[in-house]
């Protein structure tokens, strides 16, 4: 997988480095800031009151 | 004559096309890939999110200073607290420098994620009854992640726009029979184990979530089974427990020791419970 997309990157090894880079902090963000926000509640990991 | 024989060099044995390898590799990423989620989604639950947390309480906290700035302080009007905003400060010197914390109205997971929250139901603070308060204990600032570090008779101090009032947390398991307050000390006056209905109400208790009783007028007792001129003032914090879990809750109890009214003029002056 990670192998396929490193083959599809454009440019030479420096480039790809960068665009490599970027897309991982590009799903960083889309977990942290998207995902896990609207996963969390549904966990039972953090509710502190009284039901 | 001489003969050699001669081994043709042989090639490595042709790879085996495996249809098989690309997919185990694939699979593997694909493991390790999520592991990495999970360790990123602990990463967001303990220190993302109080991230996000502590720019909602400054925000609660600057709104509720400058709500007591413009409208001064009537000692004989209650606090009315708005859903999701916040109304009082919590002090807890016994745990450091994290206190204050603005406490807010409700315990909804939004208005938990700005700060300790206030179960709407309950009494307010200083009034009769039982002023019941939840917090996070991991994640989201947490709080109350230390709740279970306190120690009877260690301070619980509620501010108000007019009214400092510190509650102190009742004897603990094991301290109940036999308790001496002239032995304790200054620290302890006001606190002893409360007869009668309140028997069993304990400064610290793991119970199952489903108990809500204990915040509870008189925590235990049904409500309206005991009259309201009866009640003690006390304050009740709940939390997680264990940490990093929801299978509990911790419950602190306190009872009200002390009341200072605030002076408009001097807003420097604090209790002496809270330090220097």
């Amino acid at each position: 997988m990670y192998a396929w997309i490193w083959r599809h990157l454009p440019g030479s090894v420096p480039v790809k480095v960068v665009q490599a880079v970027v897309l991982v902090a590009v799903v960083v963000t889309v977990l942290l800031f998207v995902v896990f926000p609207w996963v969390e509640p549904m966990l039972p990991f953090t509710d502190p009151t009284l039901e | 004559m001489v003969t050699t024989t001669r081994i043709p060099a042989q090639s490595p044995p042709p790879e085996r096309p495996s249809r098989l390898r690309p997919v185990l590799r694939g699979l593997g990423e694909v493991c390790i890939t999520l592991g990495l989620v999970v360790l990123l989604f602990v990463f967001y639950e303990l220190r993302v999110t109080s991230w996000f947390s502590a720019r909602e309480q400054a925000r609660a906290t600057e709104q509720l200073r400058q709500r007591w700035q413009h409208d001064p302080a009537d000692a004989e009007e209650p606090v009315d607290p708005v859903a999701g905003e916040g109304f009082a400060r919590l002090h807890v010197p016994a745990l450091g420098p994290d206190f204050p914390f603005t406490v807010l109205e409700g315990t909804d997971q939004s208005t938990l994620s700005a700060g300790p929250g206030h179960y709407a139901e309950s009494a307010l603070p200083g009034q009769r009854g039982n002023f019941a308060v939840a917090g996070h204990r991991a994640g989201r600032m947490a709080p109350f992640a230390e709740l279970d570090e306190l120690e009877s008779c260690d301070a619980l101090v509620v501010e108000t726009d007019s009214q400092w009032y510190v509650y102190r947390v009742l004897p603990l398991r094991g301290e109940v029979d036999g308790w001496d307050p002239e032995q304790r000390g200054r620290r302890c006056s006001g606190v002893a184990p409360i007869g009668g209905p309140y028997q069993g109400v304990l400064g610290r208790t793991v119970v199952e979530p489903t108990r809500r009783e204990v915040i509870n007028p008189v925590p235990g007792q049904p409500r309206g089974t005991v009259p309201e001129q009866w009640r003690s003032r006390l304050i009740t914090l709940t939390t997680c427990h264990p940490r990093y879990s929801a299978e509990k809750r911790m419950i602190v109890h306190g009872v009200l020791t002390k009341r200072y009214p605030k002076v408009a003029d001097r807003p420097e002056l604090k209790p002496p419970e809270l330090g220097r």
